[in-house]
């Protein structure tokens, strides 16, 4: 039903826009009443952080980088880019395979979240610093990630799924992150973003006949984004040397880990998506990890050693531990879950041993695009 | 607010849900310039905050902060980083199938 609204992208004047729009409100709330839709329910988490600690930020050291990347942000160049236009297929869903419906609208819910929770945690960070030249980056990031959220929520409208952002009169509790974690975390998670969805992009530009959705077309603008904060996040990063020397080396080893293992965990146990995109999951996730190895050599002292011959294997033996105690929580196997938990435990433990690479940290840490 | 005892404490808001292509975001701000503090639990009162697609709703509220103790925001700072990997994407849900 969804198809024969015309959208609010393809308006011509605002008028139009907000016509369909309108139209669109009220088939929306039909739609609900007659639970037609599937109803997702976003479900953010809420953070603080020292915000002291994050007004003390002092980016003098890194002040040239700084405002260019700042000045690129502002002009925006990604504006109007999340947009459908003639690119925008019509999808098949309805004869779109159900295994693959499945995993493809979980890829599509998560992402969502993600973006929603990220536009959560940076606007916070903008509300409650008073640090200029932090307020002002996370107010842009904020935007972008309201951006690709509404951009993916589209897709998931058409599928016929409903977000319902009805979470703020639920009662949620705000959870602490110490400020070099998120700097950690988030710079980790939106370089290897970039590398994802380039990897996915450039695949799919030489193998189009594998593009089942035309949101892949959007990949190369949306990770430009995520490119942008990664680099935002470096330069954070740079403004404190302790932030990467001394005991924080391992904890950028662990995040490093972490991040790579919960990725090849999660992309094995979605198979049909990979299949349908004719993408084999250990050639992407050596692709990603070896794109974000390189770009992370912009800040961080260490990359992983990929290459080793425990590697792959361990990586393996994490994936099956999990499917074990999955299985063994459903069965109610206490024993059996104990031990697939060791064995999972044990493999990142293995992980962390293999020594990691020493990089020299160059003096110029901004990059550009290039994958 | 008390070592162990919780404290509840009620302060305007202003709400904001938009729904739109452009952006779809859901936030709270404290009109008052009430803080949230680590292990505090926030509500909004009254009914959902239901924002149709392509609107924003920008509504005063009232808001609810269930004050966590001194123990309870102790023991947020020092577990809470246990939790960060929440912040990181990965494209899809932890459920091994579906």
């Amino acid at each position: 039903m969804t198809e024969v609204l015309k959208h609010s992208a393809d308006a011509t004047t605002v008028e139009e826009g907000l016509a369909i729009q309108e139209e669109q409100a009220r088939f929306d709330s039909a739609q609900a009443t007659a639970v037609a839709m599937q109803n997702t329910l976003l479900t953010p988490r809420f953070y603080t952080t020292d915000f002291d600690e994050l007004d003390a930020v002092d980016v003098s050291n890194v002040r040239k980088d700084w405002d260019t990347l700042i000045a690129r942000m502002k002009s925006d160049p990604n504006k109007g880019h999340f947009k459908k236009n003639e690119d925008w297929d019509d999808v098949d869903w309805e004869n779109m395979e159900p295994d693959l419906k499945k995993e493809f609208i979980d890829f599509l819910i998560s992402s969502c979240t993600a973006e929603f929770s990220g536009c959560v945690l940076y606007k916070e960070m903008k509300r409650r610093g008073k640090n200029k030249d932090v307020t002002q980056l996370f107010q842009l990031m904020a935007r972008d990630e309201a951006r690709h959220a509404g951009f993916i929520n589209d897709a998931l409208r058409e599928a016929g799924v409903a977000v319902n952002l009805g979470f703020l009169t639920q009662k949620k509790k705000y959870t602490y992150f110490r400020p070099k974690f998120i700097y950690y975390a988030t710079y980790l998670s939106e370089k290897i973003g970039y590398a994802r969805y380039i990897t996915i992009f450039r695949h799919l530009e030489a193998n189009p006949e594998y593009r089942f959705h035309p949101i892949f077309k959007w990949f190369q603008e949306w990770c430009n984004d995520e490119f942008s904060h990664g680099e935002a996040f470096a330069l954070l990063m740079k403004t404190d040397p302790r932030l990467t020397s001394g005991v924080n080396v391992y904890w950028i080893k662990f995040f490093l880990t972490a991040v790579y293992a919960t990725m090849f965990v999660r992309d094995h146990q979605r198979p049909v998506f990979h299949k349908a995109l004719g993408v084999d999951p250990d050639w992407y996730a050596y692709e990603v990890f070896k794109k974000t190895s390189k770009l992370s050599e912009q800040i961080f002292p260490l990359t992983l050693d990929i290459d080793h011959p425990r590697w792959q294997s361990t990586l393996e033996a994490i994936y099956r531990a999990n499917v074990d105690l999955a299985d063994a929580t459903k069965k109610k196997q206490i024993l059996r879950k104990l031990g697939a938990q060791l064995r999972a435990g044990w493999g990142f433990f293995s992980l962390m041993l293999i020594p990691s690479k020493r990089n020299d940290v160059p003096v110029s840490t901004c990059l550009e695009p290039i994958y | 607010m008390g070592f162990f005892s919780k404290e509840v404490e009620y302060h305007p808001c202003e709400v904001e849900v938009s729904h739109c292509f452009e952006s779809l975001h859901a936030h709270v701000k404290f009109l008052d310039g009430s803080v949230v503090k680590p292990g505090d639990e926030v509500i909004v009162q009254g009914p959902e905050v239901m924002a149709p697609y392509g609107s924003v709703v920008r509504e005063q509220r009232e808001a609810v902060i269930y004050r966590a103790s001194k123990i309870e925001e102790l023991w947020t700072r020092l577990t809470g980083d246990f939790e960060i990997m929440e912040l990181c994407e990965f494209s899809f849900s932890e459920e091994v199938t579906l």
